[in-house]
């Protein structure tokens, strides 16, 4: 019977909290369907075009620069969705399969390498069955744009494109059940961020708060993907191959599709995002998030040259440590400062466990 | 019976005050609801130990210095042990009826305190898991007389391992189930020396030191730190993998009555949602039911003990303790609230609890 009781006591006290609970409900939902579903919705979409694209560059429909464009289209739809990994794609290791980084020893050359060799007739059942390493965007990034392969050769091509298909066919199939996930009728995702409680979240509140858990998680990811190639956990030393898409120069551009969808999480689509929860004594709080975030977008856009070739002069190190230093006040003064005021606790057990 | 069931149904018409004014005894009696012992922060930062009912009345929140992680409640008496998180040199002995503080127990010099530890079931002897820095990483079984409400160093053993984490009884009493976590860390550090010369082992014990067994898992750098014990002796470990993400690592083994000890059969959806870290373990006898918590997974997880089938695999922020009430799992979170899994029926029924919602530490005991 002590569930019998318990539920009627919280009855009582769920009658209390619920203008606020309204309030939080209304951001949660808006940005789901403002900001969180069109976000996977697009990042399915471009992932099938880029199996689509695959398949045609395979079969002589399309150039390379065409299969390359698709590659990087669905580059930056998976980095959108980094400060929104929040969900089925967020559980189970499935971001692995979408992107194998950091990878510190280049085992995405060796083992395309090794799979290739074992299987050269590669199914997309093959590749569901290898590796995570080889599964994702990170190896179709190699097949693309590795100095050393060159698919406008014949022999190379036939070599890659069982590999290059399965890839696309592997994220389509994979964003596709993902996105089902969101859009299931009652106990999907998106409806599980609406109605309250259900089987994840007891309440809103639980909701927001993971809601600026990953987007905080994700703008901490953000430093990560910078200060690795800068050397900052290798005592300044430059390591370019250790930043994410370096083979496709798409580094940068993949940090402002990522940073553009946080800072959509804070404003909203329609000025609904967490910035709202923020009563009018809070507005100097947001007025700093809302500087921050110009500051982090104003120096990105000011790059007129790839990552890689940036960490090669002193001048361009420099520029990017800017960044990263203006990464990391927007990070903090979330992290910090707009999880107090909302109320949110951000990491405890999961970030220094025992 | 009929009893609760009415009362249930008065305070669910009735207002908030109401229903707080029913939280100490209408409900569920002085004595009918276990209180939950758990170590806890504030979101400032500072460490309490405190300890509520399930309704969440507060029947004391204890500042202390340092940040605890398990909770040994005495066999008999109103007291329990709040044990150092590793590398602390304290723990502090509370009464559980008030929070008084009775003692800040401290290491010895040399050892620190490895955050878990049991009272033997006479009630006069308790032993925890502790590093001996002099040596860093041998593992060390603390040995302490409770003598007038406070408790003394008597000796120490080896534990046969590296790195001790948990520590349990065997249904006897008597034996001591010690999870040897394999981690070489030194004086002031959770900093791991050895990944690349680990080696985990599952010990069983008598309190005087002797070894009676000692068993290991395939994989050197799957550390074994969480342990659970049934009735009828079967013990199951929780694993924290110390090498790559993509690796597939057993994260649960068992070892039942008179048999080997291996990994639990677990599905491959399981395995990889937890992230190579898991942090409580839980048995329910009566329904005989496994339970573990995952936080880095932010997921939380039943299985039948004996069939091995999955029962629940649910998200739960940062999910920290778990332990076994008469219908079920209360789990408690790092960051959101604290639920119960009612397990008695076919479907499991979540519950959330009116307790504080966040910053609960990976432990709880319920007394």
């Amino acid at each position: 019977m002590l569930h019998k009781s318990l539920i009627a006591s919280l009855l009582g006290l769920a009658l209390v909290g619920c203008g606020q609970q309204d309030q939080t409900a209304k951001v949660t939902g808006a940005l789901t369907d403002g900001v969180l579903l069109p976000a996977y919705n697009s990042w399915q979409e471009a992932d099938r075009q880029l199996a689509e694209r695959a398949a045609a560059f395979c079969a002589g429909n399309a150039d390379l620069p065409a299969a390359r464009q698709a590659f990087l289209g669905a580059m930056s739809a998976w980095s959108a969705l980094q400060p929104l990994m929040l969900g089925p794609l967020a559980e189970g290791n499935r971001a692995w399969q979408v992107q194998f980084w950091p990878d510190k020893k280049n085992l995405v050359q060796r083992q395309v390498e090794a799979l290739l060799k074992s299987k050269p007739q590669l199914t997309q059942a093959d590749l569901a069955s290898a590796s995570v390493v080889v599964q994702g965007l990170t190896a179709s990034e190699y097949v693309l744009f590795d100095a050393d392969i060159d698919l406008t050769q014949e022999e190379q091509k036939a070599r890659y494109c069982p590999l290059l298909q399965a890839i696309g066919q592997h994220q389509q199939a994979l964003a596709a059940d993902i996105v089902a996930q969101w859009q299931a009728d009652k106990s999907g995702m998106a409806a599980q961020l609406k109605q309250f409680p259900n089987e994840r979240y007891a309440d809103s509140k639980e909701a927001v708060a993971e809601l600026l858990r990953v987007q905080v998680s994700g703008i901490d990811g953000l430093k990560k993907k910078l200060g690795a190639p800068l050397g900052r956990q290798t005592k300044g030393i430059p390591q370019p191959y250790q930043a994410e898409s370096w083979r496709s120069s798409a580094s940068l551009a993949n940090l402002g599709s990522a940073l553009a969808s946080a800072e959509l999480l804070w404003h909203g689509n329609n000025k609904d995002g967490l910035q709202s929860l923020l009563g009018s004594d809070q507005a100097e709080l947001a007025q700093r998030i809302d500087a921050a975030y110009l500051d982090t977008r104003q120096r990105l856009a000011a790059f007129d040259l790839p990552l890689t070739e940036l960490l090669a002069s002193e001048a361009g190190r420099k520029q990017l440590n800017e960044l990263y230093d203006s990464l990391n006040r927007l990070h903090r003064l979330q992290e910090s400062e707009l999880a107090k005021a909302l109320g949110v606790q951000i990491g405890f057990n999961a970030h220094d466990g025992d | 019976m009929q009893r609760r069931t009415f009362l249930g149904l008065s305070a669910a018409a009735a207002s908030l005050a109401a229903a707080g004014a029913f939280g100490g005894w209408t409900l569920f009696g002085p004595s009918g609801q276990p209180l939950l012992l758990s170590a806890r922060d504030d979101a400032d930062g500072k460490h309490y130990a405190v300890g509520y009912r399930l309704d969440g009345q507060r029947a004391f929140a204890t500042a202390v210095n340092e940040r605890c992680h398990d909770v040994v409640p005495h066999p008999t008496l109103p007291l329990a042990l709040f044990v150092g998180r590793r590398p602390s040199t304290e723990s502090y002995l509370i009464d559980t009826r008030d929070g008084r503080l009775l003692q800040t127990l401290s290491s010895p010099s040399g050892r620190h305190f490895n955050g878990h530890a049991v009272f033997h079931q006479g009630g006069d002897w308790l032993y925890t898991t502790e590093n001996d820095t002099t040596e860093p990483g041998r593992g060390v079984l603390g040995v302490y007389r409770l003598d007038a409400e406070r408790l003394q160093r008597d000796g120490e053993h080896g534990t046969h391992g590296v790195g001790p984490h948990q520590l349990l009884w065997m249904p006897d009493g008597e034996t001591l189930v010690v999870a040897n976590g394999g981690i070489r860390t030194e004086a002031e550090s959770r900093v791991d020396m050895n990944l690349d010369a680990m080696q985990a082992s599952l010990v069983l014990m008598q309190r005087d030191g002797s070894l009676v067994s000692q068993e290991y898992l395939a994989d050197q750098r799957n550390s074994i730190r969480h342990l659970a014990v049934a009735r009828d002796g079967t013990v199951v470990s929780g694993q924290q993998y110390m090498g790559d993400m993509h690796d597939a690592v057993p994260l649960l083994a068992i070892k039942r009555p008179g048999q080997p000890y291996q990994p639990f059969a677990l599905g491959e959806a399981q395995r990889t949602a937890m992230n190579q870290y898991t942090a409580s373990v839980a048995i329910h006898d009566e329904l005989r039911l496994l339970a573990m918590t995952a936080p880095r997974g932010n997921r939380f997880f039943i299985w039948d003990l004996d069939s091995a089938e999955v029962r629940l695999d649910v998200p739960l922020p940062d999910c920290a303790g778990v332990g076994a009430v008469a219908d079920g799992f209360v789990v408690t979170s790092g960051q959101g609230r604290c639920r119960l899994y009612d397990c008695r029926g076919a479907r499991i029924v979540t519950n959330a609890l009116q307790l504080p919602a966040g910053l609960w530490d990976n432990h709880l005991r319920l007394a």
